[in-house]
């Protein structure tokens, strides 16, 4: 009996990752200069680039105006907050940003190359995939880190 | 934050030809009854206070405080017996499947360990009897051929089960374990409740048969009767005994209720009759459910009105209040004088509340027309209901004076009044706007797209139109005939409601797919969006007197009020405001929203600004 069905991933797309897309997580990830980054897929050079980097300054709600509405984006937020113990902790999102909005093409293609680009970005806590700005909501940060 | 501040409570739900068992705790003085699938708790001194328990999966019948005050055994149309605190949070302590159908009544033991169910079960199980907190059989209960509507248990030793159903027959059973002791048939129709002296000598069957038999509490033998001559004109639904269990009350068809005196040898006189005031004649009065508590007597009507009245002081009139029994699908705020709140139930029955104060009264209404959609200002009411007519009706204090149906010739989906250009309303139908002038129609303008939600400036001369496709247009009114300004595209579902903000520079809309979008009247741009909290439809909409707040319900229960200056999640949502869905809302102030939902209650909620 085969069991490699079992274990088959999701669709792949082939996509490549930038290696400016890696350098700017590293960044993020260890020295701080970042307090988000958002992706997007260039389909002429066929891989995903960084769009736009937020500075540790800037807030979340300033993050949230930056994925557009109508189309699909990565993005990545350091997310510091007090545990209930009273310690201050950072913990790293990854988004899948697919709005209802957008062209069917785009969540397609963003869905497909998401396992490919994530596995290139080591040390996320945790993953959003949100579909409205209801699901980026800064509660459910909240309730998912600890 | 918000917070509950007052609920208008719903009232017992009734229906035409059985009465209800309402019962209550003497201690706290609260009476019990069930409305839909919520059991309320109502404290007899302050109607305002109120505690509803809606864990019940399907509608509740019945339901009864234990012997010692703190659970409370409530059955519900499945034949479930749920056990509950009746403090705090209502814990559920347990929950039984009793019997096969419908439960009609529910006793406990005197020593609270033994519950005693009826009702409907398909032949086998109709009456079952177990213990509270195991729920194992204490008994074998046979007899009954037919649906068993009432069940008593004496409450001093030696333990007696009495039940009394449609097959005309009264069954007596003695234990425990009970077992079938000897059946009466002195009753020629339903015998619709039976209930035990506090001391436990005697009990008292009522019939539909206009009669009141007494027996004997230990031996069931007949001992007499409440007296024939000024006895009951129509079917008797329910019995009480006084504390002292030296009087009775039975509440009848015929609208009234009476005081008897039972005398020991077990006769019983008539004492006096009480009618109730304020009654409109019709179906509505007539008499289905009664209680003896401490000094109350409590009776409730067919149409839903409580009266309470004085047991030392008979003759004193009551304390009448009432509610709706059925879903309340609108509400207006009127401000005049005394601000007060219309709301108005689908059934077609329109009542007034009171900030503060709780029911202030109902509108007498000529024709009682169903109710979809409500409008209303300052003296006058619009409706229209699920035929082809608009109402129109101007009242004074509680009468309703100048009633007028008007035919526009299609069923109307949505109305909305403009009351500053004289008169106008308009009303739309599936395909189209119909001008209301003056109360007759000036023109119907088809506008070729399924229309589902209307709204009109109050001085008549810019309205909105929300389609089925979602889409709004928007349009000027020049004499009788619109002429298209825009069309606003951002929603994904058919609009379910749009209202202007009272400032008139914004008007708010919400759509089927939990939308709502706030737009600039000028610009026709979005002011606020992202307003995607609820998880199901929205179906109404209210703002707040300083045109600040928009507040949206939803048939997911919740309501939440967004801050039109500040982004869409810093919110205020109030989760489970009314079980089954929240239909009707609006600001009394802009500190106060009143809510109302498929539980028929009406809720006020507070805001804290945070």
């Amino acid at each position: 009996m085969s069991f490699r069905s079992l274990s088959r991933p999701n669709a792949r797309s082939g996509m490549g990752v930038a290696d400016e897309s890696k350098t700017t997580f590293h960044e993020l990830q260890r020295k701080k200069t970042h307090r988000y980054v958002v992706f997007k897929i260039d389909e002429s050079k066929n891989e995903v680039v960084v769009e736009k980097t937020g500075n540790p300054a800037e807030s979340y709600d300033d993050f949230l105006a930056s994925l557009p509405d109508n189309d699909c984006r990565y993005a990545v937020y350091d997310f510091d907050f007090v545990t209930s113990e009273n310690c201050q902790k950072s913990k790293i999102f990854f988004f899948a940003w697919s709005p209802t909005t957008s062209h069917i093409r785009a969540k397609v293609l963003y869905s497909t190359s998401k396992d490919q680009f994530r596995r290139e970005l080591h040390g996320i806590h945790y993953e959003i995939q949100a579909t409205d700005p209801t699901e980026v909501d800064l509660e459910v940060l909240r309730e998912r880190a600890n | 934050m918000m917070e509950l501040s007052e609920t208008y409570a719903c009232v017992p739900s009734t229906e035409r030809g059985r009465g209800i068992l309402i019962s209550g705790d003497s201690k706290s003085d609260t009476i019990l009854y069930t409305n839909g699938r919520s059991v309320v708790m109502l404290d007899l001194n302050n109607p305002l206070k109120v505690s509803i328990y809606g864990e019940h999966a399907y509608p509740a019948t019945v339901a009864r405080y234990s012997p010692n005050g703190e659970w409370i055994a409530s059955g519900d149309v499945s034949g479930t017996v749920r056990i509950w605190g009746a403090y705090n949070d209502h814990v559920l302590k347990k929950e039984f499947k009793v019997l096969a159908g419908r439960i009609d009544d529910l006793q406990w033991s005197a020593d609270g360990l033994r519950i005693v169910a009826s009702g409907d079960g398909k032949g086998k199980s109709l009456v079952r009897a177990f213990m509270w907190d195991s729920g194992s059989n204490v008994g074998e209960f046979d007899g009954h051929s037919r649906r068993v509507l009432s069940c008593a248990i004496k409450p001093t030793r030696p333990f007696r089960i009495v039940t009394c159903g449609e097959d005309f027959l009264v069954n007596f059973y003695e234990g425990p374990p009970f077992k079938f002791k000897l059946s009466s048939r002195e009753h020629s129709n339903f015998v619709n409740c039976v209930r035990f002296a506090p001391d436990g000598s005697k009990f008292i069957t009522v019939s539909s048969d206009k009669k009141g038999i007494i027996y004997d509490g230990k031996t069931c033998e007949k001992l007499g009767e409440l007296s024939p001559e000024d006895g009951h004109k129509g079917s008797i639904y329910a019995v009480s005994w006084s504390p002292d269990g030296k009087q009775v009350i039975t509440v009848s068809a015929d609208k009234s209720a009476k005081v008897w005196d039972m005398s020991e040898n077990g006769s019983g006189t008539l004492n006096t009759t009480l009618n109730c005031p304020g009654s409109s004649g019709g179906v509505d009065d007539m008499l289905v459910g009664c209680l003896w508590q401490n000094d109350h007597i409590v009776t409730v009507s067919l149409g839903g009105t409580i009266s309470i009245f004085s047991a030392s002081d008979l003759d004193k009139s009551p304390f009448q209040f009432s509610g709706h029994m059925k879903n309340v699908s609108s509400l207006a705020v009127l401000k005049g004088n005394t601000d007060y709140i219309l709301s108005g139930s689908y059934d077609g029955l329109i009542c007034k509340w009171m900030l503060g104060r709780g029911f202030s009264g109902k509108l007498q209404r000529t024709q009682n027309t169903q109710i979809k959609c409500f409008a209303a200002h300052e003296e006058e009411i619009v409706t229209s209901g699920y035929d082809n007519m608009i109402s129109r009706i101007s009242y004074k204090d509680d009468q309703c004076t100048n009633e007028e149906a008007i035919d526009i010739g299609n069923q109307p989906k949505d109305l909305s009044l403009a009351p500053l250009s004289p008169d106008l309303l308009l009303v739309t139908f599936e395909s189209g706007v119909v001008f209301l002038r003056d109360g007759k129609v000036v023109s119907t303008i088809n506008l070729g797209f399924t229309v589902t939600a209307l709204a009109v400036t109050p001085d008549g001369t810019e309205a909105i139109v929300g389609g089925q496709d979602g889409k709004l247009h928007l349009y000027s009114v020049s004499g009788d005939s619109l002429t298209e300004e825009a069309v606003l595209e951002k929603h994904r579902g058919a609009i379910s409601v749009i209202r202007y903000s009272p400032d008139l520079s914004m008007f708010a809309s919400a759509d089927l797919n939990r939308e709502a979008v706030v737009w600039d009247r000028v610009s026709r741009e979005m002011k606020l969006k992202n307003m995607l909290y609820h998880s199901a439809r929205i179906n109404c909409l209210a703002w707040s007197p300083n045109s600040s707040m928009v507040a949206t319900g939803s048939l997911d229960t919740c309501v939440i009020v967004y801050e039109v200056d500040k982004p869409a999640s810093s919110r205020m949502t109030i989760k489970g405001a009314h079980l089954g869905g929240v239909y009707g809302l609006g600001f009394a102030d802009d500190s106060h929203v009143v809510s109302s939902g498929e539980d028929a209650c009406i809720r006020v909620w507070s805001l804290t600004p945070q």
